[in-house]
């Protein structure tokens, strides 16, 4: 289909063209050469997003729709301009691509706005008609909230103002308004969160219930409570239940309502979907503000004597322990001050079956609660854990008449246990701190930096270790950035720590006068590690307690942004189109965008290079390079890259007829030292290679013998050369415009291939990687697959750059087979260096250089 | 520093600070440059100005850039534009592309990328218009005495 409109052309009007006169060509040939230089640098640019889009979907860090939407625009920009750029070159071969690619982006569009499926339902409903399956209409809490009263446990009075009901509260104008707000809004830039976020606050607060919805609210107050009834509005989230996504402690609690202050108190739960902490767990979670929708739960306010927070099971526990205790934090009062960390707490630590206390760590003389009130509250929690299947975090209070109630019931953030070292007092040195409770475990080691106000919070650096005098909820933003955190008061059950246990960085909490020693210590020791599951700090950094850090698991495993990457990638990064020789290399078979540009490049290399051919130009045609080094080697040029006057229809050139800048310098580190042929391959790596080559068939040997003769193309311009080495199982490419404007110049080398396993490539690219990474390249390398470039810098810095790649495009070919052993890999480092600073150092020592 | 040639620019953009600093830094490096609040403005200062090229913001109350593009092409063809966005829609891209703008930027971005695309669109501007006029010189030539 591809060729239909040449063909028709030539099928109706078989004359012949006219002869073009040589200025014309000239001027054709110009115009295809710009063409070419714009499809390269698309190319360059698309590759590196897509590369970029990849780091961040297997990288660690979080990121954001916005991060995504830029990288893919920047790739189908690029991919167009390609495409663009080929059809202008090709002269109407190739439309198909036109089509394949507004096809993808279409699809690309639909799978990026893709926006949550939600149920519409009634806009109150009561708490005693809810059950877990209400989730989608009154969010995540509530719902629990109703299951366990259905479960027979005692639950607060109340009603819940659903997802329908938020909806017709926040109607479009409103909704646009915070959308604009939250696109402008950096959350790196903690300041411009802060403001922002108290902007789209103000605006939720500032806007009227409808009068109908609040008939409704009064009705239903009514209905359940008396006139002074005092009730608590709660956030309860829709859109929460992923696993392992605690969103604890992020949205507002309202206590003391009365019937008066309903729509207020309604009003701030939902604005709190949009404080600086729960906008930055969303970010650093994966969830878009979309993905959450609020409801608010209103109920009855429980007069309690004593409140707390029951642990089901131990969250910090070894293996072994696991199955053994569950731990109870009890305070006077209501249990804000477990939840928030402000309150020291009295911590009872239970025995699931059969029941008993098994300690008592109390705050005052005697114990806030009784033996009796701990049955109750434990056998409450074997129930939830039992019947959520799976161990709860249990708020609870007991009212001045000793009954019990659930506030709520989730499940516990659990922590992967560590390996155990040696700590504590088995610890060759003496820590400076010893104490507090472990509220998430592990170690880190880091400045430590203390924060007591939230403007102070704007300048906390990354991968500090934050100390706090309480360990509140509205540090959260900060723990994305914080390599750990301790604090003098506060305890294991609070918001916070959940947060750091779901994040995995080490937290101690309650650490009383640790700042006073630190502060001591300060003046003479920069670095300190903290050891949360021995409880230590350590001056200085301790490489005995730094064995307990671990891997953090990618905060966005499982979210919607990831999921949205995951399946926008499966457009964007897979490659069909292998091999220029297979008969599928057609525009048709393009089903990503990583296949058009592999397909719009090869092609428009094809059109440069027949270019000659096509049209009798024998200036562009490819002419042999005589020289004494092994392969063959091709040179087009392109534009000036040889000397005046050479004869223009001559077959072959040498190498002092070039004056391409970087192809010279290229070759100079091709001819550096003669090539050793290939190194000699244990047994061993002969056998990984003809094993690879039957699970490959494109490896098999004919196929192998009949490329590895395949001739290696220069294309060059004065100041530009596109190198592209294709031998055998290896594929490496050198590209380089060289450019007094430093802002254009660039120099990139991929490597890819090779006939052994998959470890020894990408031993052979981790060596090339390091040695590049020497000589000031960016290098990023993904198994086997190495690119590497340095932008912007003067012309004899990049020559120096490209004799090295010349030098190792020749010597690091079938390296791969001897990867296997350290030593050889060794070995080989030292050879490349040492020859390379032998190279350069001839260089400059040669008569004209300095 | 490289010695520009001096052209006009309109920076049409709703972020004020952006706005206001792109201009004063391409004011410092000898250029014309005035500033556009939203897309609306931008179209009637183009339509009534000689500017040689418009660095368009994609996300803009009252007239977004796409729309505004399409307009300013139909008033101005030649008058090349850089579109400029941090958060466009994904089909934006390659809307903005095929109704003829010269190239794309992503926010946040160094202003010697912004200087360099906007030297490359001037410079295609200006071949554009030799182009013209030298294909004006022959018909004029050839035309009988």
């Amino acid at each position: 289909m591809a060729f239909f409109p040449l063909n028709l052309k030539e099928f109706f009007f078989c004359e012949k063209p006219e002869p073009l006169s040589g200025e014309e060509l000239q001027t054709i040939f110009q115009n295809r050469y710009q063409l070419f230089r714009r499809l390269l640098t698309a190319n360059n640019n698309a590759l590196q997003a897509m590369a970029e889009l990849e780091r961040m979907y297997y990288g660690s860090s979080s990121y954001r729709m916005a991060e995504i939407n830029s990288k893919i625009t920047a790739i189908q920009i690029n991919v167009y301009k390609m495409v663009n750029s080929l059809l202008e070159m090709a002269e109407g071969k190739y439309t198909r691509l036109e089509t394949i690619l507004d096809q993808i982006s279409h699809n690309l569009e639909l799978i990026l706005n893709q926006k949550p499926e939600r149920q519409q339902g009634p806009f109150i409903m009561p708490l005693s008609e809810i059950s877990f399956e209400d989730r989608e209409l009154v969010g995540e809490k509530m719902a629990r909230l109703g299951e366990v009263g259905r479960l027979g446990l005692p639950i607060p009075t109340g009603f819940v103002f659903t997802a329908s009901a938020t909806r017709k509260f926040l109607h479009a104008e409103l909704i646009d308004e915070i959308n604009r707000q939250l696109q402008i809004i950096d959350p790196e830039n903690l300041e411009g969160l802060y403001a922002g976020c108290h902007t789209m606050q103000e605006l939720v607060r500032d806007t009227t219930v409808p009068s109908s919805l609040m008939e409704e609210i009064y009705a239903s107050f009514d209905r359940f409570f008396k006139k002074d009834q005092k009730i608590a509005t709660r956030s309860s989230a829709l859109g929460e239940d992923s696993a392992g996504v605690s969103f604890a402690g992020l949205y507002a609690t309202v206590l003391d309502v009365d019937r008066e202050g309903l729509a207020a108190g309604i009003r701030e739960v939902i604005a709190s979907k949009y404080c600086p902490r729960a906008i930055a767990y969303r970010r650093r979670r994966g969830y878009r503000h979309v993905d959450i929708e609020m409801c608010v739960g209103c109920v009855a306010m429980v007069n309690a004597a004593v409140s707390g927070v029951l642990y089901t099971r131990n969250p910090n526990a070894t293996q072994e322990e696991k199955g053994e205790e569950m731990r109870c934090n009890a305070v006077e009062g209501i249990g804000r001050g477990v939840v928030e960390g402000t309150r020291d707490a009295d911590l009872y630590i239970l025995r699931h079956e059969p029941f008993s206390v098994m300690e008592r760590r109390l705050t005052g003389e005697h114990p806030l609660l009784g033996e009796a009130q701990l049955e109750e509250l434990a056998a409450a929690g074997r129930k939830l854990e039992k019947h959520f299947a799976t161990p709860q975090d249990v708020e609870w209070s007991f009212d001045h008449d000793g009954h019990l109630f659930i506030l709520q019931s989730r499940p516990l953030q659990m922590q992967e246990h560590h390996e155990v070292v040696e700590t504590g007092n088995n610890h060759p040195v003496a820590p400076l701190y010893q104490g507090g409770i472990t509220a998430s475990d592990g170690a880190c080691c880091g400045r430590i930096v203390r924060v007591d106000k939230p403007e102070q919070a704007k300048a906390f650096p990354a991968d500090a270790i934050l100390y706090v005098e309480y360990p509140l909820p509205e540090w959260a933003p900060l723990l994305n950035r914080a390599a750990g955190i301790f604090s003098s008061g506060g305890n294991e059950a609070g918001h916070l720590a959940t947060v750091a246990r779901e994040f995995g960085i080490p937290a101690l909490f309650g650490c009383g006068d640790v700042c006073q020693k630190v502060e001591k210590m300060r003046a003479t020791v920069e670095e300190f590690t903290l050891d949360s599951t021995a409880r230590c700090i350590y001056p200085g950094r301790d490489e005995i307690a730094l064995r307990r850090q671990h891997v953090i698991p990618s905060p966005m495993t499982s979210s919607p942004v990831q999921l949205i990457l995951s399946r926008a990638l499966q457009l964007i990064t897979p490659l069909n189109l292998n091999d220029p020789d297979s008969i599928r290399f057609k525009s048709t078979f393009c089903e990503t965008l990583h296949d058009i540009t592999r397909f719009c490049h090869e092609k428009s290399v094809m059109v440069m290079f027949n270019f000659g051919g096509n049209y009798h130009f024998p200036q562009a045609a490819a002419k042999r390079l005589t020289a004494d080094v092994p392969l063959e080697w091709w040179v087009i040029n392109l534009a000036d890259g040889l000397r005046e006057g050479l004869d223009k229809k001559t077959k072959t050139v040498s190498i002092e007829d070039v004056v391409s800048v970087p192809m010279l310098a290229i070759w100079r580190g091709i001819a550096a030292f003669p090539w050793a042929g290939p190194p000699p391959v244990s047994m061993r790596g002969l056998g990984s290679i003809i094993f690879q080559s039957t699970m490959r068939p494109e490896l098999s040997p004919d196929v192998a013998a009949a490329k590895l003769n395949s001739r290696n193309f220069f294309l060059i311009s004065k100041y530009f050369c596109n190198l592209g080495v294709r031998l055998g199982y290896h594929y490496a490419m050198i590209e380089a415009w060289l450019s007094e404007l430093r802002t254009e110049s660039y120099l990139t080398f991929r490597f890819k291939g090779g006939a052994a396993d998959m470890h020894r490539k990408s031993v052979r690219a981790r060596l090339l990687a390091d040695i590049l990474e020497r000589w000031d390249f960016s290098v990023e390398l993904r198994g086997d697959a190495l690119l590497a470039r340095i932008k912007k810098m003067p012309i004899d810095f990049l020559e120096e750059r490209l004799m090295i790649l010349g030098y190792l495009s020749l010597h690091a070919r079938q390296l791969d087979m001897v990867m296997d052993r350290a030593e050889t890999v060794e070995k080989y480092r030292q050879k490349f260096l040492r020859e390379i600073d032998e190279m350069l150092a001839r260089e400059k020592n040669k008569p004209g250089n300095k | 520093m490289t010695e520009m040639k001096k052209f006009n620019i309109l920076v049409v953009d709703d972020e004020q600070e952006f706005r206001e600093m792109t201009v004063k830094q391409l004011l410092h490096r000898g250029m014309e440059a005035e500033g556009a609040e939203d897309g609306k403005i931008g179209l009637e200062m183009v339509e009534e100005g000689n500017f040689d090229v418009v660095l368009l913001d994609v996300k803009m109350p009252v007239m977004d850039g796409i729309k505004a593009l399409r307009k300013m092409k139909q008033a101005k063809p030649l008058v090349e534009v850089v579109l400029l966005t941090g958060h466009a829609s994904v089909d934006s891209g390659i809307e903005g592309m095929k109704l003829g703008a010269f190239d794309y930027l992503m926010k946040p971005m160094e202003f010697d990328e912004v200087l360099e695309k906007l030297c490359d669109a001037f410079e295609k501007r200006r071949i554009h218009l030799d182009k013209i006029e030298m294909a004006q010189m022959k018909k004029h030539m050839s035309l009988p005495s």
